[in-house]
């Protein structure tokens, strides 16, 4: 008996059915047949149909329906009945099998016994020669269950053609397809979970299935214009319901209902922008008929702004819902936040509407993504274009700009340029100067340009651009999307005169891509124009045309993109850069990997700029350069201008590591200052370092052995830090730059000032460090490990705490706690901070070294000390050398913190000890001892 | 009764590949089947393996590797090619139902050219996926590997990284246990044991560090290592360095009288493929220590069911585990006897039973 019976359906659709008997016929398991499924077509399948079972006669057998079915249920059904074999698979014309595709499903449903197997889908793209894993989390690895319930996500994927079914299943189950219905294999695949006593999923690829996105005839899901489809859908849904019914299966409703909200929906409400307003209405209708019937429950366990959109379109709001869906883009887009926000009693909402009722206030809830508070940049703000037209020769265009929670503060000052950007080479840009204004809690802009003079495509290489705000707020530089409805724009059309020639075009055409976001495109109008681009265009379309051109674009941006990586850069580094002559007197200045200006570097600087020695500075940025000293030159980190600067400086400063490809010249100086002595075990003493390979270890030290001098605290810093790391170049024993002003005293008076801590309570500063996550990397949120909520009511009255995490992860506080908890993240610079706080809590941070030297009390907040140091190693005994009390749990650091006096006593030895061991050196001359020595 | 054909790069090298070729062999043949060993090339320095089975050596002297230039390169194909008929015309000789194994991806660039006559051709690979992606066969098992009918890795993790990177022919097929122990340690000396080459990546830096923590409070016990390798004279100056005592007692060839006399096995190894080490280790029923470094040991050992796992690197760990195991009998006990049971789930039965169900398979 055979061992596979694919079943293949098939629907006017000659020219692509062969490709999928193929793919079944050349299987690498032989004891596979295939039964063609003809449902009624009306080209040449029938023919083609016939001829390929011609050729296979033993392999391939056809059934032609006399009547169209309309949906892909009951051809699948009439095939079921025709086989006899041991499995069953199905097949769309229009798809292939992987060659290995029976081989593994039939190899485990013997070795695990499993009534359905199923294999990772691939969705491939081959006009833009792409290919995605379809759920890939499902497929992650190999597993066996013994029902749905132990997964139930599985249901997530409603595909029937990537499974391979027992066929003694499906009749003992009577499982079939429903007939005329679209989304059959929703329906189905539900009934097969459920009924299936073993299910084995593999991450084998047996599927492709091709997703032509600018063919003629649409497949089913392309066609969601379709309202009959939507509303299939949610008949399906329904049903659906009944199945679980049947099954007695209430438990996983609620999980069909969760995917409905963070799945199905969202793939109608993305394109409701660009539908009639009839076909919105009757939309919100039927949906909002179908979401009043889930379990309320859905919205809490759906992805938040998933839940949200379901809400609106269940109220009835259609720029809620639209609104709420630029926020949760497609895979690859950009989300845009479109909407106001509002902040209640210390929370903040997605909407100001609805906030009366209970239930709605829990779904509206967004404080803990943390709006308030991410950088201004973070908040991708959407802008519209609301005006957009012709005058003489003149463009005009106007729209504006969400201001949520009034983030942009009026008092600052704004300005702004539209841009018009090749959208193929992001750094073509033409930039028009914008007007730009407060009005009505909005950001208002208008701009207007001559575009025949202003803007110049080359022609033919740049068919599309796309229109953008650069908005500047103080020195914050956002760059804002604008979309635009179809009543706006208008399809306007601007006339330009492309460089190249004018036969590429003679306008410039607005319109809306998939994107939602407003664009331009050349198209011509003229005569010699519009017969050169259809020319060029039926050139483009036959097979050598498309490949030559496609060639030419790779090989272009190929060009480009090598011109701008790091590779290309290291090269011309070494290769061109380090052959120029050294420039005497310039330093290259860099903290964090250019993330902050801080630290020993700023200090160094700060000391350098007073002694009046003439250098050349120049200061390394990673992002904006926002924060860093306008007297030096400024490079963005990993610039061509970046590696020039590192080629030909006399001195690099920096307290982390240059990049790895810049080797350092022998004339050039390199001083390492580092960023705090050691707790936790570093470099060659640390278990990430001691398993890693011989060739990490190597790269390592390569990059270690170009420091020429490394300065340290203490000699527990020489015996630790400068060991484990391999330093082998001289130790500065001058303590570090950046503590001169805790040992020399300073208020840090403007920094109270600026935090606007003008009262007497006691200010306490919170600075743990970073923890990794689950993927070994580390926590990008950071969840406050103790009850903020309780601090505030608790001692809120007399104490502010600031809560800085580790720059390596961010911390959301609802704003609620304004007054008395606040996150401090922001400020580049902890010595200041740590000069303006009575006290210090820390976990293993090397802040504890810095604040020691203040001699004010310190906790030791360590619930997690075991493990800690189980996991990453310590230097030291914490508990035996602490100067201050360790810590367990939240009542005994609440307790610590109502007695700061008492604790400040109690521990006046052991800190003082705690400074002697660890800052020896720290005697507030650091920064004049390394200026004087280096640079006088 | 079929004719299997072992193609790898050599047959009679001293190594873990080769050694499991000939063992392999030897199980084959005990069920009937008709084995080839065929070897791209002689090893530098040979070993005697017996002469149980006809061989085939396709070239005397080392192939020419791949180097720039274009000369080189068609000098290098043509005596490829050479090669890769003689691998044709021995193929030739099978009977209908016979099976290619290229047991490495070196020996899989032969097959590749050679004409299997119909015959299925099984690949193999004998390491991680994480140690294939760090090396130059990362390219090369995807581009010549995926003309195989099947891909044989040694553990389901591993097939499952290589199936979520595209080898839809990946499948797994674990080493069987090639000891047979005719005597079992009583877990009473006062040993802990390590068997493996001198090598970085056997990581046996990291053992003498963790020794260096429990060696003070308890001098009773003695580190034994076996193996020779190019960290010899690193390893004894490290010790030195320490201040103690590890009796680096070189090669040997007596497993058996190794483990022993010994109560715990230690591997301290940074990357591994399947390891033997803890096969053998487990079928004598000694507790083992492990870096939690493969997913070859997660394989072999279920963490305080039947070994200790200990997160990679962590030294302090691995010397918490020994020490724990040394100051607990009934513990060491407890493990190595579970280890002995458990170990069974590769004993040379299930695993050639797992081989013929594979070779039926492709025929299918």
């Amino acid at each position: 008996m055979t061992d596979v019976s694919v079943i293949v359906i098939v629907y006017n659709d000659a020219d692509r059915l062969p490709d999928a008997v193929r793919s079944a016929l050349d299987q690498s398991h032989r004891s596979v047949e295939v039964i063609i499924v003809n449902d009624a077509s009306t080209d040449g399948t029938r023919q083609v149909a016939d001829a390929l079972a011609a050729e296979n006669p033993d392999r391939v057998r056809v059934i032609h329906r006399t009547e169209n079915s309309g949906a892909g249920g009951q051809p699948r059904n009439d095939g079921i009945e025709a086989t006899r074999s041991t499995y069953l698979m199905f097949l769309d014309s229009d798809d292939t099998l992987d060659r290995h595709a029976c081989r593994n499903l039939v190899a485990t449903a013997e070795e695990t016994g499993a009534e359905l197997v199923s294999g990772c889908c691939w969705r491939v793209f081959p006009e833009r020669k792409e290919e995605h894993p379809w759920f890939r989390r499902l497929y992650r690895e190999r597993a066996v269950y013994s029902s749905v319930r132990e997964c139930p996500d599985l249901m997530y994927d409603t595909l029937c053609t990537n499974k391979l079914y027992r066929r003694d299943f499906l009749d003992r189950e009577q499982l079939r397809f429903p007939s005329g219905l679209f989304y059959e294999d929703l329906l189905f695949c539900t009934e097969i979970y459920l009924a299936a006593r073993m299910i084995a999923v593999i991450p084998h690829r047996v599927y492709n299935w091709m997703v032509y996105e600018n063919s003629d005839r649409p497949s089913v899901t392309n066609q969601r214009a379709r309202l009959r489809n939507f509303a299939d859908r949610l008949e399906i849904f329904r049903r659906i319901g009944e199945v679980y019914d049947r099954y007695g299966a209430d438990d996983l409703k609620l999980s069909r209902d969760v995917k409905f909200l963070n799945y199905d929906l969202p793939l109608y409400v993305r394109t409701l922008r660009s539908r009639e307003p009839e076909y919105r209405a009757k939309f919100l209708e039927l949906a909002a008929g179908y979401l009043n019937e889930l379990d309320p429950r859905a919205y809490e366990e759906a992805k938040q702004i998933k839940a949200i959109i379901g809400f609106m379109v269940a109220k009835g709001d259609y720029e809620g819902a639209v609104s709420a869906i630029e926020y949760v883009p497609k895979k690859g887009g950009k989300a845009r936040l479109a909407t106001e926000l509002v902040e209640r009693d210390g929370r903040v909402f997605w909407s100001a509407d609805y906030l009366d009722d209970e239930r709605a206030r829990s779904v509206l809830d967004v404080t803990d993504l943390g709006f308030h508070s991410m950088p201004l940049k973070s908040l991708t703000l959407a802008g519209r274009v609301t005006e957009m037209d012709l005058k003489g020769s003149t463009l005009h265009v106007a729209g504006d700009v969400v201001n949520p929670l009034g983030r942009i503060d009026s008092a600052t000052k704004l300005r702004a340029e539209l841009e018009f950007r090749d959208r193929r080479r992001s750094r073509r840009v033409f930039g028009i100067p914008a007007k730009v204004e407060h009005a009505g809690g909005r950001i208002r802009w208008r701009a207007d340009s001559q575009p025949i003079r202003q803007l110049r495509p080359l022609g033919f290489v740049d068919q599309t651009w796309s229109l953008r705000l650069r908005l500047h707020v103080g020195d914050d530089q956002l760059v804002i999307r604008l979309t635009a409805d179809e009543a706006v724009h208008n399809h306007l059309e601007v006339p330009v005169r492309p460089r190249l020639t004018r036969l590429a075009g003679d306008h410039l055409q607005a319109y809306v891509p998939e994107s939602g976001e407003l664009a331009l495109r050349i198209v011509a109008r003229q005569l010699a124009a519009r017969w050169t681009l259809a020319v060029l265009s039926a050139l483009a379309k036959t097979p050598y045309g498309r490949r030559w051109w496609q060639t030419l674009l790779r090989a272009e941006k190929g060009m480009r993109d090598s011109f701008q990586s790091p590779k290309t850069k290291v090269n011309f580094y070494s290769k061109v850069f380090t052959r120029l002559p050294i420039r005497r007197r310039t330093i290259v200045f860099e903290s964090h990997l250019g993330k902050q200006y801080s630290d020993n570097p700023k200090y160094i600087y700060e000391e350098l700029r007073r002694s009046g020695a003439k250098y050349t500075a120049i200061w390394a940025y990673a992002g904006s350069p926002t924060g860093f000293p306008k007297d030096a030159k400024l490079v963005r980190r990993g610039s061509w201008a970046y590696y020039r600067a590192l080629a030909r400086a006399q001195y690099w400063v920096d307290n982390q590591g240059f990049p790895r490809g810049a080797t350092k010249r022998p004339q050039t100086t390199y001083i390492q200052t580092w960023h705090g002595s050691a707790y936790k075990l570093m470099g060659a003493d640390s278990p990430e370092t001691k398993r890693g390979t011989q060739a990490h270890r190597a790269r390592h030290q390569q990059m270690v052995d170009r420091f020429d001098y490394f300065v340290i605290r203490s000699e527990h810093d020489a015996q630790t830090l400068a060991k484990g790391l391999g330093v082998r170049a001289e130790l500065v024993r001058s303590g570090y730059p950046r503590n001169d002003a805790l040992v020399n005293g300073g208020s840090g008076a403007a920094l109270r000032k600026e935090l606007k801590l003008t009262d007497d309570r006691k200010v306490v500063l919170y600075a743990p460090t970073f923890r990794n996550g689950p993927n070994g990397k580390p926590e990008k949120r950071f969840e406050l490990p103790f009850d903020v909520e309780r601090f505030a009511k608790e001692l809120g009255e007399t104490h502010v705490l600031l809560v800085r995490p580790h720059y390596l992860s961010t911390a959301v506080l609802p704003p609620s706690l304004r007054g008395t908890v606040r996150s401090v993240a922001d400020v580049h610079d902890v010595t200041s901070l740590l000069q303006i706080t009575d006290a210090l809590i820390t976990d293993y941070s090397s802040v504890m070294f810095d604040y020691a030297l203040l001699d004010r009390p310190l906790l030791f907040f360590a619930p997690d000390l075991e493990d800690y140091v189980r996991s990453r190693g310590s230097y030291f005994d914490l508990a035996e050398e602490a100067p201050g009390p360790v810590v367990g749990d939240e009542e005994e650091l609440f307790a610590a913190l109502a007695d700061l006096d008492g604790v400040g006593t109690r521990y006046a030895k052991q800190r003082k000890r705690f400074a002697e061991n660890f800052g020896e050196y720290d005697q507030g001359t650091a920064a004049k001892q390394i200026v004087e020595r280096f640079f006088s | 009764m079929r004719d299997v054909f072992i193609v790898s790069n050599s047959v009679d090298e001293l190594g873990g590949l080769t050694r499991w070729v000939h063992h392999i062999a030897h199980l084959f043949s005990e069920r009937g089947h008709r084995v080839h060993l065929v070897g791209v090339t002689h090893a530098k320095e040979k070993y005697d393996y017996g002469d149980d089975f006809p061989v085939t050596v396709l070239h005397d002297t080392h192939p020419p590797a791949r180097a720039k230039g274009r000369l080189r390169e068609l000098r290098r194909r043509s005596v490829q090619r050479k090669g890769a008929e003689k691998l044709s015309a021995l193929f030739r000789t099978a009977r209908p139902g016979g099976i290619v194994i290229a047991a490495q991806v070196w020996a899989m660039e032969w097959v590749a050219l050679a004409d299997t006559a119909g015959m299925p051709v099984i690949g193999m690979s004998h390491e991680s996926y994480a140690a294939s992606q760090e090396s130059s066969r990362f390219g090369r098992v995807q581009s010549y590997f995926s003309q195989a009918d099947r891909l044989l890795v040694l553990t389901t993790e591993d097939a499952d990284a290589w199936a979520r990177k595209g080898m839809s022919n990946i499948d797994v097929m674990p080493n069987p246990v090639h000891v047979t122990p005719t005597a079992f340690p009583d877990l009473t000396e006062p040993v802990v044991v390590a068997l493996g080459r001198l090598s970085y990546e056997k990581g046996h830096d990291m053992l003498l560090e963790s020794w260096a923590r429990v060696a003070k409070n308890n001098p009773s016990w003695k580190l034994r290592v076996f193996g020779a390798g190019p960290m010899d004279e690193t390893l004894r100056r490290q010790a030195d360095e320490l201040d103690i005592t590890v009796d680096l007692a070189g090669m040997t060839n007596d497993v058996q009288g190794a483990l022993t006399n010994a109560s715990i096995y230690a591997l301290p190894s940074r990357s591994e493929g399947f390891p033997m080490g803890i096969l053998e280790a487990m079928a004598y029923g000694l507790p083992v220590v492990a870096f939690d470094s493969a997913p070859g040991i997660r394989e072999l050992i279920t963490h305080e069911i039947d070994g200790i796992l200990v997160t990679p690197g962590n030294v302090i760990e691995f010397a918490e585990a020994l020490e724990r195991l040394m100051g607990d009998p009934g513990l060491r006990a407890k493990l190595g006897e579970a280890g002995r049971r458990s170990v069974q789930r590769f004993s040379a039965d299930v695993v050639v039973d797992r081989w013929e169900r594979m070779f039926d398979l492709v025929y299918r």
